[in-house]
């Protein structure tokens, strides 16, 4: 079921009321129902694959307990922690890379001159979200492992924890020490919580339908059609792309936090307005940040992080950031794109200035950013967008050949989409959002922080009624993360 | 909770109702002009209507209608007379063209091209030929005194059938309190227009449970043998029906996309076709509009050109005479 359809507005309210009215009163009936809802949730799209799911909690809920009972005896407890590795990334690396994996063999033996035919390529679904809830159950069995958390006794709540349907999907990818202990107490209504996920749903929906899904047509045509267009017209759709990525992913995001905070559970931030970072390091603390601390947390610093060699530790980072492209896709583009971030990190990294940021927000004592500060974004932003060319394009070959385009056709002509929009229109809208998104730019889980009423009655309309300016009804829905 | 469904309900009642005062202010909804079928069986507008009919999510086009006594969108009368000479030009809603300011229309840039012509269009979106045959002959006193009589031919969609039967279910449908409630509610309305109640409407009707993974593709229609064959015994119908002034009437198409065998039929039986298809071919810019297949300004320039030589080129050779 995805968020932006009319069966997901049909389920929320339903789910939401019987949630606080008939289960209230009992919190491991309360979990159940979570968990008949997330199943239906996942299972509208395909029920074949709750299977994985629940094989994957039943299967972390039992690590869980041997590595907890064998943690006085690490080759143990570390025995029980690769069961579930091995369980979870095969899996994963069955659905998402087993035809990676073949192809790139069969093209390896081509590059020497032998010639094999893919009789093993399989027509395999990527079941959705299986990189999300892999990765979110692997941290339970890791927590455990580094004595960060005792497993839990109970099933059910350790099952809701991992189906939980509001970032079930495309994340957060949450932690048991934050999820599961939420789960597992009493939650009680509050008003607060719930109208904050409210304005959050809106802001999110605004991301998903106005920004991502406007700009997704314009962005379509010109990656589809690059060989035809100049350097000016490339340039301006991965621009788009950087935004319509953005307003996708973030949008899913804060309607998934929105929506947890409706049942009483506060999720993990993933966006902290990423478009205003300084450098690429501060970049990663504030783009799918759940993605990156796992990363960091059970790959980086077990690795021995930056308090190793100077080399083991750009090392480090190169892995960090090779694997986590792999993780988006089973193509050489996500593995060149995790490759490009490596190699803009590094230097932040080697002069000292990868945690510079993390504390604070561009303009953080100004109203305006200073001329730096914003020389700083352009150039992040250029990097960063740079390197989506990669991200977007369906192979290194066309990637490539984007970027040669870029160079080769380097003149100006106004893009005209082939459906003839007003580009105008398009413009003006990423002018606002960016300059409402600055001004929120502390605030990422209160995106209508305003004092008076007025104000906020006056963004609400507004933002609705941009749904209605640029709803696009030949626009696939989809959210770009679920293919990952 | 009691407070705060309250706040939710009280909140987006409010939206909505800036939403539809804002919808209203900035015109975002299109009208249409009511619909009824007269005393001969013609479906056409109700007399006296004016208003604006709007393409696309943000007035992408914005355009005036003027609905004339005869019940067609023109800015003229239709009092064709001996002494002067008349245009008619007849089809769908291309020709109807709610899609330009009513005194910008196709018609009136021929009456331009050639000064002394009246040329009277009898558009309605939804028209076929059976619609249009059938017009002609129901308005027979009036097209006796009409010179020249263009029928717009969309070969793909408008040889569906053979005999004319007026379409009351639509007219009693458009006049139902659901389309009542609809076309007064701007927000709806607007609504309606840019497909946002679509998956509601998709969810009652249970399309929404049906296969949608097949796909479409909108500009590739190809028309089997059994089809055109159909279409050509429709056609040959209708001119029995209604009758076929061979002499004054011509059918203005695109051969693009019409049968060959339809146009030999043409050829072979002395009816004369306009073909457009060459120059909208040969155009440089778009001729059609913004999220629309309709003509824009630029391609009913070209239409009106085509129209205008053809008709000096006829004045010509006076080949009926």
């Amino acid at each position: 079921m995805l968020f932006n359809s009319i069966e997901f507005l049909i389920f929320l309210p339903i789910v939401f009321l019987l949630y606080w009215f008939v289960f209230k009163n009992n919190t491991k009936i309360q979990n159940v129902f979570i968990i008949f809802a997330s199943y239906l949730f996942y299972g509208w799209w395909d029920w074949r694959f709750l299977l994985l799911i629940f094989l994957s909690t039943l299967v972390d809920f039992f690590v869980g307990q041997k590595i907890y009972q064998h943690l006085d005896e690490k080759k143990k407890a570390r025995y029980w922690l690769w069961v579930s590795m091995a369980f979870n990334i095969g899996m994963l690396g069955f659905f998402k890379y087993s035809n990676f994996f073949v192809d790139s063999f069969i093209d390896m033996f081509h590059a020497f001159g032998y010639d094999i035919k893919s009789t093993w390529t399989l027509r395999i679904i990527l079941p959705v979200g299986i990189s999300f809830y892999t990765f979110q159950t692997m941290s339970y069995s890791f927590d455990i492992y580094y004595k960060k958390l005792k497993p839990t006794q109970n099933f059910i709540a350790f099952t809701a924890f991992v189906s939980f349907f509001p970032q079930l999907v495309a994340g957060p990818i949450e932690r048991a020490s934050n999820l599961l202990s939420q789960i597992t107490n009493k939650r009680t209504f509050s008003y607060d919580q719930a109208s904050s996920g409210l304005k959050l749903i809106l802001w999110g929906f605004f991301k998903k339908l106005v920004i991502a899904d406007a700009l997704a047509p314009i962005v379509d045509d010109i990656f589809a059609n690059y060989h035809t267009y100049p350097a000016s017209t490339l340039i301006l759709g991965v621009c788009l792309f950087s935004f319509q990525v953005y307003g996708d992913f973030s949008g899913y995001s804060d309607i998934a936090i929105g929506t947890a905070k409706l049942f009483g559970v506060e999720l993990m931030s993933n966006f902290k307005f990423p478009n205003f970072s300084r450098n690429v390091a501060e970049y990663w603390q504030r783009w799918h940040i759940s993605l990156s601390t796992w990363f960091r947390h059970y790959l980086y610093i077990p690795m021995g992080g930056s308090r190793v060699s100077q080399l083991r530790a750009v090392r480090n980072i190169a892995v960090i950031f090779l694997v986590s492209g792999f993780w988006h896709g089973a193509n050489w583009t996500f593995i060149f794109w995790g490759g490009l971030h490596a190699l803009f990190y590094i230097p932040v990294f080697l002069m000292g200035r990868n945690r510079m940021y993390a504390d604070n927000v561009v303009g953080e004592k100004t109203l305006l950013p200073t001329p730096v500060e914003i020389l700083q974004v352009l150039l992040t932003f250029v990097l960063v967008t740079f390197s989506r060319i990669f991200f977007r394009s369906p192979s290194l070959t066309d990637s490539f050949q984007y970027i040669n385009q870029i160079a080769s056709n380097f003149t100006y002509e106004a893009y005209v989409h082939p459906m003839g929009y007003r580009m105008l229109d398009f413009y003006i809208l990423l002018a606002l959002f960016i300059i409402y998104e600055y001004l929120i730019r502390r605030h990422e889980r209160e995106p209508f922080k305003f004092k008076s009423k007025i104000v906020r009655f006056f963004l609400y309309t507004v933002v609705v009624l941009a749904m209605l300016l640029f709803y696009d009804d030949g626009v696939n829905r989809s959210f770009i993360y679920f293919q990952f | 909770m009691k407070k705060f469904l309250i706040k939710t309900a009280l909140y987006t009642v409010l939206i909505l109702i800036a939403l539809e005062l804002l919808v209203r202010a900035l015109h975002l909804y299109t009208e249409d002009p009511p619909r009824f079928i007269d005393e001969y069986g013609v479906e056409k507008r109700v007399p006296g209507h004016n208003g604006y009919a709007v393409t696309g999510n943000r007035n992408q086009n914005f355009s005036e209608f003027n609905i004339n006594s005869s019940g067609f969108n023109s800015y003229r009368e239709y009092t064709p007379t001996k002494e002067d000479f008349e245009i008619a030009l007849i089809g769908d809603s291309f020709i109807e063209g709610f899609h330009q300011d009513y005194d910008e229309s196709t018609g009136k840039k021929i009456e331009i091209a050639l000064d002394t012509v009246e040329v009277y269009e009898y558009g309605y979106a939804g028209y076929d030929l059976a619609n249009q045959m059938h017009l002609i002959n129901a308005y027979q006193d009036q097209f006796e005194l009409i010179d020249e009589i263009i029928i717009y031919l969309n070969y793909e969609s408008d040889l569906n059938r053979g005999v004319y039967e007026p379409n009351k279910q639509r007219i009693a449908m458009l006049r139902s309190t659901v389309f009542k409630i609809r076309d007064n509610i701007k927000l709806l309305a607007y609504g309606s227009k840019i497909g946002i109640v679509d998956p509601i409407k998709n969810l009652i009707t249970g399309k929404a449970f049906q296969d949608t993974e097949q796909g479409y593709e909108t500009n590739k229609i190809e028309i089997p043998e059994r089809k055109e064959k159909e279409y050509l015994e429709n056609f040959k119908s209708l001119v029995s029906l209604y009758g076929f002034d061979k002499c004054k009437t011509t059918i203005l198409l695109d051969s693009r996309k019409t049968s060959e065998s339809f146009l030999e039929y043409c050829d072979e039986n002395n009816i004369k076709y306009l073909d457009f298809a060459p120059t909208f071919e040969s155009s440089k810019k778009p001729v059609t509009l913004i999220y629309d297949h309709h003509w824009n300004n630029h391609g009913r320039e070209l239409i009106a050109s085509v129209i205008s030589n053809y008709m000096m080129s006829r004045e010509v050779s006076q080949d009926c005479q």
